[in-house]
């Protein structure tokens, strides 16, 4: 699975190639790569599929046929996109306005992502009002916050309120997990 | 008049209690999520798409209505106050208007902006109700060809347009109609793309992209960058919120010829009412200049009146073209095509037939919508802006928690939610490094229009691909689209030549 955030961080330092001496600080880098990368993996995964695709039997314009054509776009878009990232590196300083350009905080996407991750795969167990209030709690750390009791306490009013409001009211189906088994399944 | 007595009935099917009661929760949601920093009306619809799985179609649509159009109200009244435009279409809003609020007139740039809103949104309407008639009957002669030369041009114009960089705004169609790939083939029954996971043969469902993309997305991107923003967020003091004879004098032409300006960009699929905006500010400040006493760059009421109107009108324009056409011009329009679609419903001239008490009840709610929105924006505008004073990691604790749960609501599956994750990280990387999220939204809904159209006709013809501009209407609009792709090269160049002067 693709656990999210990391991806930007090693780039730059990877595809600093030596042979230009850039100017500019390492920092301003070649992350822009990881777009042209993924739109090339997936134009790959196009042209996989197409080519393994058993379409016998289908006539001219079949279900390869716009895959293809999407593929060959995406693989001489991404060439573009990634000519374009490696001679225009990001500047580390903003050109307009002459300050330092924000960095990406990876600490807060940590918290942020993994924290979604977390939810989504403790849910059944855990139930929609825990789970729901650890996905709080981890974005709002993640955002900063540093009230944690508050966090919790909140979480679970907002978790709580949304399965009443959601769950019992307008019938959504939201897991109620070891706790409901606990009850005897509410 | 025909249209007049169906709107009559409109009003009748929308002016129940309850959908009274849709319409101005729509209106107060929407303002509410537009006016905090960041979120703008796209993701409104987004977060609230999932939501109404409860309600029974015509509620869920006049809610829509609200929530889009408040979304709207609160975008212009931060891009006012705070200078912080939650969407694009905002941004023209920005230059005069935060200027006039700087030198003490907020409250009178607040309802410039609403009265130009509701002009703008009024006649768009009326507009769409006279035009319905003429929209369907010209959809009604479509046929593959068409609808694929159709599908093309929002393609083309949503990546060239609104991108600043062409081959950026490509790259998020192709991704857009490459996530459609996946799932069953609707023409030849074979699975595609699914790596043999029973959870995709129905193909990724749009709502897991739209909230990905656009709500999640901005969660995480939001997050990265949220240390080192700026904290001094000042409201400024409150005052009397109406228009003396003389201001109102002063705005009325550049309402009119902002409202002239956006109408018929909401039936051209160029990406939603960015465009006009823009458009109508660069109009205004060009008549400014030839007056005596210029007033642009010092908080001109007309500089914010034009862009306002022709955003407004753009937007309800847009939302008769996707009633009557089908076809979405812009991110939002394409989730409420997304919503249509959830409840069995296909937009275009059949939904005119099958179903006229939803259509008409919710043409009708636009102009309920307009009129709420401008009763809860022009005195209480002040009051929204406190709004802000929501501490940001509880607010994005509370609209992750949403995301998960409305994902969750409408499979059931952990499975989506990891794909939600999965997206929503697109959506970061897209946000990152500067790719417009629009063409990728266009792309994913219209990207099965565009195949089975193509395919069809081109199935038809036995291969022969002249079928596609084998009729004027296709001629027509392959010529417009070659206009654009001419302007947008042309604009692109000056830009070039002018960087480095």
């Amino acid at each position: 699975m693709d656990t999210t955030p990391s991806t930007p961080a090693p780039a730059p330092q990877a595809t600093q190639s030596p042979a230009e001496a850039s100017p500019r600080p390492a920092r301003g880098g070649r992350s822009g790569l990881v777009m042209p990368l993924l739109l090339a993996a997936i134009s790959v995964f196009l042209l996989v599929g197409a080519a393994t695709l058993d379409a016998v039997g289908t006539e001219f314009p079949g279900p390869r046929f716009l895959p293809v054509i999407l593929a060959v776009v995406g693989l001489v878009l991404a060439a573009i996109l990634a000519v374009g990232a490696i001679r225009h590196p990001e500047p580390s300083v903003d050109p307009t306005t002459g300050a330092a350009r924000p960095r990406t905080d990876l600490v807060a996407l940590a918290w942020v992502g993994g924290g979604f991750l977390a939810f989504a795969l403790l849910l059944t167990y855990l139930g929609w009002i825990l789970a729901g209030a650890l996905l709080f709690w981890c974005t709002s750390h993640g955002f900063g916050s540093r009230r944690p009791g508050f966090d919790v306490l909140l979480g679970l009013f907002l978790a709580s309120a949304v399965y009443l409001i959601f769950g019992t009211g307008l019938g959504l189906v939201l897991p109620t997990g070891f706790l409901g088994m606990l009850g005897g399944g509410a | 008049m025909d249209q007049l007595g169906l709107l009559m009935e409109g009003f009748a099917g929308a002016l129940t209690p309850m959908n009274l009661l849709w319409v101005v929760v729509g209106c107060l949601l929407g303002t509410a999520v537009g006016v905090l920093p960041g979120l703008g009306s796209s993701m409104a619809v987004a977060l609230l798409l999932p939501m109404t799985f409860a309600l029974d179609p015509t509620a869920a649509f006049i809610l829509f209505a609200g929530v889009y159009f408040g979304g709207l109200f609160g975008d212009s009244t931060m891009a006012i106050l705070l200078n912080t435009p939650g969407q694009a279409s905002a941004i023209a809003s920005t230059f005069e208007g935060h200027k006039m609020a700087n030198s003490g007139r907020a409250p009178q740039a607040l309802a410039t902006a609403a009265i130009g809103a509701f002009i703008g949104g009024m006649i768009a309407s009326v507009l769409v109700v006279f035009l319905s008639p003429t929209l369907v009957a010209v959809s009604a002669s479509f046929g593959p060809p068409e609808y694929f030369a159709l599908a093309l041009f929002a393609f083309v114009a949503t990546s060239s347009v609104v991108a600043d960089n062409i081959a950026k705004g490509l790259a998020a169609l192709v991704i857009g109609v490459a996530i459609t790939m996946v799932g069953i083939d609707g023409i030849s029954g074979l699975e595609r793309y699914t790596l043999g996971a029973p959870q995709l043969f129905d193909g990724i469902s749009l709502v897991t992209v739209t909230v990905g993309i656009l709500a999640l997305g901005e969660v995480l991107f939001v997050a990265s960058r949220i240390r080192g923003t700026r904290e001094d967020l000042r409201i400024r003091a409150a005052g009397r919120p109406f228009l003396s004879a003389a201001e109102v004098k002063e705005a009325a032409p550049a309402w009119a010829r902002g409202t002239l300006i956006g109408l018929p960009f909401g039936v051209v699929p160029a990406g939603g009412a960015e465009v006009p905006t823009f458009l109508a500010y660069e109009a205004e400040r060009r008549l400014d200049r030839r007056r005596k006493h210029p007033v642009f760059g010092k908080g001109a009421i007309r500089g914010l009146a034009a862009p306002e109107a022709a955003g407004n009108a753009t937007t309800g324009m847009a939302m008769g073209a996707l009633l009557a056409l089908g076809l979405p011009i812009s991110a939002t329009a394409a989730i409420m095509l997304a919503a249509f679609r959830q409840y069995g419903l296909q937009p275009g001239p059949l939904l005119f037939e099958r179903s006229p008490e939803l259509v008409w009840a919710l043409l009708a709610s636009f102009f309920l919508a307009m009129v709420v929105l401008l009763i809860i924006n022009l005195p209480f505008a002040q009051l929204w802006s406190k709004l802000l004073l929501i501490p940001k990691p509880q607010l994005y604790g509370g609209i992750t928690l949403f995301c998960g749960l409305g994902i969750y609501a409408t499979s059931g599956a952990v499975f989506d939610l990891l794909m939600l994750l999965g997206v929503g990280v697109l959506g970061f990387l897209m946000r990152r490094y500067e790719y417009p999220l629009a063409p990728l939204m266009i792309g994913m809904v219209l990207g099965p229009l565009a195949e089975s159209s193509l395919r069809d006709a081109l199935l038809s013809s036995v291969g022969d691909p002249r079928v596609l501009v084998s009729s004027p209407i296709t001629i027509v609009i392959y010529a417009l689209l070659a206009v654009v792709v001419a302007l947008a090269v042309r604009a692109a160049v000056r830009q070039r030549t002018r960087e480095d002067l």
